[in-house]
């Protein structure tokens, strides 16, 4: 049961951290279309941005191997 | 320029087509599983040079008494010590209060360390020297040095830390980046380690990052964790916990950021090295052999996404730790703003 619920999870955490960061990443390229001379900037948000939905991602992970690993119950 | 791009380019094809039969060459895991891939990740009472294991000295501290030995074979020969299910343990059945022995994860965030001193020793010497503060930078190493350098004081530090406080933290944020920058890229090499795939370094690495945040808190960096101003007073009892939690779980994100971004590499290619061992198990050595020229191959491939991703999770840490630092140590304006917000209202009535 833990080994399925940690499947599932790690399932719904890819495709929640795969949307977000593809909305980033589709904007990113947007904004860099229109205005490539702020390349610089956008991409230092972007990889910002990113990096916040990475770690919640990663949270996220981190609970899924405890689970499959049968840690902490 | 060109000639030290290509010989790094050398060196990461040598290393990155070398490391993986040092992978390879490693005896096959306690499971029963032909290859150990919990072995590579786990911390070990030893270093490996050139395929010699060389056995570091083990220090524990139980019931007031410092215990030093050479390495883990002479603390059980001496009959203090014996080894359990759980590690090593004492005999007389004492615990053992604190484990200070120095691991493999350890030497490497010294070597980590002792790098980014070097480079920024050898550097510094130049510059007092005049070379680059009065001419310009000399050679191929120092203008490395100073691209890295000016990105972090320029990109990172200026950037999101206000004012003119950006140059306290240069030191640090430039530090933090070269030292997690040197970890992550020992894992690189053959019988290299890279500590970052240990929780507790990167934890550490988090918590001074955390200290430093805290103790550059402005008042009104405290002033909007604990009381909002201008919000209904019972939003407050929702808003604050959330924000104290806040607090810790910025520095948490962090270490498993890191943390979690090394380790799967180093899954990942001992996974897919260990696809070799499989296929022999499975179809015979012929064929396992056979595949091993893709897997080689993507495992050189995925070296060099290592590489990157081994640069990027450094700037994204140093970045965080920036953007962290500089939220704490702002300086609000509100007087301004409510003033202009009431003015506003006073001539809506």
């Amino acid at each position: 049961m833990g080994l399925l619920a940690a499947g599932l999870g790690a399932g719904i955490i890819a495709i929640g951290a795969g949307i977000g960061i593809g909305m980033i990443g589709k904007s990113a390229t947007e904004s860099i279309a229109r205005q490539p001379e702020a390349s610089g900037d956008i991409r230092g948000a972007m990889i910002l941005t990113a990096a916040f939905i990475e770690g919640v991602a990663l949270i996220g992970a981190i609970v899924c191997i405890l689970l499959a690993l049968q840690i902490g119950g | 320029m060109q000639t030290a791009l290509r010989g790094l380019f050398l060196l990461l094809l040598i290393v990155s087509l070398q490391a993986p039969g040092v992978i390879a060459a490693d005896e096959p895991g306690e499971s029963g599983s032909p290859i150990d891939v919990m072995g590579k990740i786990l911390d070990h009472d030893y270093i490996e040079i050139a395929g010699k294991k060389v056995y570091l000295p083990r220090i524990f501290y139980s019931a007031g008494q410092f215990y030093f030995y050479s390495n883990t074979a002479s603390a059980l020969d001496s009959g203090e010590f014996e080894m359990s299910e759980a590690g090593i343990v004492r005999s007389d059945g004492t615990p053992v209060a604190i484990d200070f022995s120095i691991t493999s994860h350890l030497m490497y965030v010294w070597f980590g360390i002792i790098f980014t001193l070097l480079i920024s020793w050898w550097a510094a010497r130049r510059y007092r020297k005049g070379v680059g503060s009065e001419t310009e930078p000399k050679g191929v190493w120092q203008n490395l040095f100073e691209v890295f350098f000016i990105f972090i004081r320029d990109d990172i530090a200026k950037e999101y830390i206000p004012g003119e406080k950006y140059k306290k933290y240069v030191t640090y944020l430039f530090s933090v980046f070269m030292a997690i920058a040197f970890m992550n890229l020992f894992g690189l090499f053959p019988w290299g380690v890279s500590p970052t795939a240990d929780l507790t370094v990167t934890a550490t690495l988090a918590a001074i990052t955390f200290f430093i945040t805290q103790f550059s808190g402005t008042k009104d960096h405290w002033e909007h964790v604990f009381l909002f101003p201008g919000v209904h007073p019972l939003v407050r009892i929702i808003l604050t916990p959330v924000e104290i939690i806040g607090l810790f779980t910025k520095p948490f994100a962090l270490a498993i950021r890191l943390f979690a971004n090394m380790l799967s590499g180093k899954i990942m290619i001992v996974c897919i090295l260990g696809l070799i061992f499989i296929f022999t198990d499975l179809f015979g050595a012929a064929f396992g052999v056979t595949s091993g020229v893709v897997w080689v191959a993507l495992t050189a491939l995925l070296y060099i996404l290592k590489a990157f991703i081994a640069l990027l999770q450094a700037y994204i840490f140093t970045l965080l730790s920036a953007v962290f630092i500089g939220m704490a140590a702002e300086e609000h304006h509100h007087e301004e703003h409510e003033s202009s917000v009431a003015t506003a209202t006073d001539v809506n009535v």
